[in-house]
Parts: C-alpha cells; structure tokens; sequence
C-alpha cells in the first residue's frame, strides 16, 4: 500500500486486520514487544504469538520440556490451577539466582502476564475463536533490584498486553522504523546517533593543539543536532587519534570528524579512527586511488563515513569519477588559484561535484566560512560548512556558533525533543 | 558582537585555576596526580590526552603559599569538577 508523501506513518496504514488472524499466522508468528514503567522495577516484555502446531507451538513444547537453570519457563495462571487462555509460557530474561527472584517473577510477574493475556481476549485483541488454537511465549526482565509487588504487577500487565497489541497490529510497520530510526533517542545511551541525513550542518574545526583550549571551546558550543566537532589534523598530531574518544567524553550526542588527511595506509588509518569512536574520518584527496577506496571501504565496515578533503587538488570531479566507490563526504576548501566564476562558486562546483557522486555525497566547504558568507555557500548547494577560528577564536564561542546556526535558520537545540508518538 | 555583550562565563579566555595542594612538596604533587586519576578511573571517564604533559605541568608548577596555579579554559573544565569532588581547596581567577 503506497504511502503518500509527507505523511505522517501510523501503523494501521498498512496494518492487518485483527480478525483474520487465524489465517495470518499458518506457519507463521507474530512478534511484539513492550517497555513499560520506571527502574527498577521496569517492565520490558518480548513475546510471541503463534499457532501451536507451527514454530511457535514447537518452540512452547521444547522450552517447557527443557528448562535452563535460572531461566525456568512456567505456564502463566490466573490464579492456582486456571491457566491462563490462549497457553501462555513465561520465560525469565534475567538469571533467578535465588528465592527471591523466583517470588518475584512466578507471583506478581506471572500473574500480570495471565492476566493481561485473557483481558487481551475478552478485549477482542486476540480473537476468542482462537484462544485453544494459539500460544504465546513472554520473555520478562525483572531487575534484581526491583523490589515493590505492585509496581512490577503493573507495570509487567501493561507491558504485555501493550506488547500482545502491537504483535496483532504488526506494529511498528517498516515504514514507521524507516521514519523512525533516525530520530529516536536510545533509552539506554540517551542520545541519538546521527548521520548526518538533515543538513545543514556546521562543521567547527578545532586545529588548536592545546587540550585544555579545546575542553574549553567544547564546553562553551551550543548543544544541537546541527553542530559537528572537527578533530582536527594538529590536534590529532599532537595528541593521537585518541583525542577523539575524549571529545565523545565530552559531548556523546555530537558527529566527530577525525581529520586525518590520510594520504598511505588507507584501511589502517580508517580503522584506527574508528576505533577511536570517530563518526567521520578524513584522508585526503592527494592519495593514490588504492589508499582512497581502502579508506572508504574500511570506513563502511566499521561504520563510520568517509571524508575526502580536497586541498590541493586540481580538479576533484575527475579524481571521484575514477574512485570505484565515492566518500560520503567531499570536502572543499577555498583556493584562490583555482577561483573560476564558470565553477559557480567560490568553494568550487559544488552541484557538479554532487552529480558525479550521484547525488549521494555531502559537501562541505572549508576556508574563510563567516557569518556573512553563510547564505551564499548554502545556496551553491554546500550540506556543511567548516569554521575554525571564526568561532573557535571568538570572545564568545557560544554566541558565535550561535549566530551561524540562526544565520543557518537551524532549530537550536534539537537533541532532547520528547518523544510523544507511541 | 560588542565586548560590552560577551557572557563572561562562556568566554573560552584563559583563566587560573587555583588549588591548594593537600601535603607540600613532591609528595603533594604526586598524590595530587594520584587523586586525578582515581577520579578519571573511578569514572569512567577518558584519560585527558594531554596528561603526559600535564604531569610534567604539576610537578614543575611553582607553589604560591600551598596553592599551585593552573591553566583552564573553562569555568567547568574537568579539572574543576575534579577539585570540587575530591574536596580540594580552589578558586578560579582570570588570567592577568
């Protein structure tokens, strides 16, 4: 079912009907999952639903029959001797290294998860006529610190009949990941990772090789999503590619670019960069083609992007049109001695240098980037614009990178919206 | 941007970092060290890359009546956090 552009994706556009779920789940099962409350008695349930003479059928019987020590599966019951309906099996997430664990997930746990499972059925979710047909397998965490009874009963009831919700619905449908995915703020590491797909951005390039300097500029840069910190080469020289980890230290939420200017050893200096936590690292366009696309291939295994800075190069067009794989980024700096009105703009031909990548390569622009130069390189067509000392020397570091992002008419801060959809 | 309008606490200028060392002489400036490293580790935070340097900093650093003066850039360098939490004597001055 073709979505319409610029619509908001909810899961019943291509959702399936509840109804004929029967026919839905020959030879195959549904999957679901919730997370519900607060720590520690957090609820997080993964579950399946599936016809007992399928997978999920098969996988009731063998996990019943063959219990693991710490994780044994129980039959979910209403109360003593009324299982719950369609056939439920608990299985403990987290190791029961004692009693008190295991009072824990067979009294409030278990009996939140019958539970929610028959009000599922006498709620329509699960369709009655199914009931003796089907099975469900929940997976339950249950932190060893949790501790209030109530909390986990209601949290553990919420999250699975949540999760039983989502199974029927097929939610989230794929379009609604592919939404998603760039947005969302990882629950546990509390920010998102961002890869650079909304530009524009600005690029601060920090070349000054003083370590307390550079905690300083970072400490004073705002905090947004449009913001990019640049490793840059004499930092790197001075203190190593390390010097990246400490910035991530400072600031886990931003895109840091090691620039490295690799010009030998291509796979070896990308994987470096990586390791070192770098989203994007830099080599430069002066390599022989062999450094290059090791670079760029070592950058996709360890999934970083790839930048190619083009000082000094003559002509960057050609050089990318022999590359067999292009970066993800182009970096152009400004170079008087190649200035052409005929290239379009002073940075270069930037559209030109996107046609040849297939329109699938940012470009950013480097060299005498102010404030009032901002507009013209957005409109040659430039995703990232590098300043240095236009912010990194400025008496205020904050409002001056202020004052590029307005200048922009980049959304300030970004990183923490709240996530309100489901 | 006038000067009169900069927010001196984002100002990234120079500034010194004043701390009294806890125990005077060699002894002071090792367990000086010491004390910055149980807090980066106990932390889990990265070895700031330029303490080989910073070492070489403290144990040569003239101490002016117990205080030894650092180089900070920030008002909440690392640095400060560090002295706040492992209790040392500290304050933070503009660079002349």
């Amino acid at each position: 079912m073709p979505i319409p552009k610029n619509k908001k994706i909810k899961n019943r556009d291509v959702g399936v009907n509840p109804n004929r779920v029967g026919n839905r789940l020959e030879g195959e099962f549904l999957v679901g999952e919730a997370l519900v409350g607060e720590e520690p008695e957090l609820a997080h349930i993964d579950l399946i639903i599936g016809n007992k003479k399928d997978a999920a059928g098969m996988a009731f019987a063998t996990a019943l029959a063959q219990p693991r020590q710490g994780h044994t599966p129980v039959l979910a019951v209403i109360r003593p001797n009324l299982p719950t309906k369609p056939s439920t099996l608990i299985v403990p997430k987290v190791t029961m290294r004692n009693l008190e664990d295991a009072e824990k997930m067979f009294g409030p746990a278990q009996s939140a998860v019958a539970k929610a499972v028959a009000d599922a059925v006498e709620d329509g979710i699960i369709p009655k006529e199914q009931a003796e047909k089907l099975v469900v397998i929940v997976s339950v965490f249950i932190h060893p610190r949790g501790k209030d009874y109530q909390r986990i009963y209601r949290y553990n009831y919420s999250a699975t009949k949540l999760a039983i919700s989502r199974a029927m619905q097929n939610f989230p449908c794929v379009d609604k990941v592919l939404e998603e995915k760039d947005k969302s703020i990882h629950a546990m590491i509390g920010f998102r990772i961002n890869n650079l797909k909304k530009p524009p951005y600005i690029e601060v390039a920090l070349d000054i090789p003083d370590w307390r300097r550079v905690e300083g500029v970072i400490r004073a840069l705002p905090r947004s999503d449009a913001i990019i910190i640049e490793a840059g080469t004499p930092l790197i020289k001075r203190y190593g590619v390390e010097v990246v980890q400490k910035i991530h230290n400072l600031r886990p939420e931003s895109v840091v670019v090691a620039d490295l200017k690799t010009l030998d050893t291509g796979n070896l200096e990308a994987r470096m960069a990586g390791d070192a936590t770098a989203d994007v690292a830099g080599f430069s366009g002066l390599a022989p083609l062999k450094t290059m696309e090791k670079f760029i291939e070592e950058c996709r295994k360890v999934g970083n992007l790839s930048l190619m800075d083009t000082i000094n190069v003559q002509d960057p067009a050609a050089v990318l049109r022999k590359l067999k794989v292009k970066p993800d980024i182009i970096e152009l700096h400004r170079a008087i001695d190649v200035e052409n009105t005929e290239q379009g703009s002073e940075w270069g031909n930037i559209r030109g240098i996107k046609k040849v990548c297939g329109n699938k390569v940012l470009v950013a622009v480097a060299g005498g980037i102010r404030v009032d130069k901002v507009k013209k390189a957005l409109g040659a067509g430039a995703d990232i614009l590098v300043v240095g000392r236009a912010i990194t020397a400025a008496k205020d570091v904050n409002r001056a990178a202020r004052a590029f992002l307005q200048e922009m008419g980049v959304e300030e801060v970004d990183q923490f919206r709240v996530m309100t959809d489901f | 941007m006038g000067e009169e309008n900069v927010n001196e606490e984002e100002c990234v200028f120079h500034k010194k970092l004043k701390i009294k060392l806890k125990e005077k002489g060699k002894e002071g400036r090792i367990n000086f060290l010491k004390d910055y490293l149980d807090y980066l580790a106990r932390d889990n935070k990265v070895i700031p890359p330029d303490f080989p340097s910073f070492v070489r900093e403290i144990m040569g650093l003239d101490d002016r009546e117990g205080f030894i003066h650092v180089r900070i850039w920030h008002e909440s360098s690392e640095l400060v956090s560090f002295a706040r939490a492992k209790g040392y004597d500290y304050k933070i001055d503009m660079y002349d």
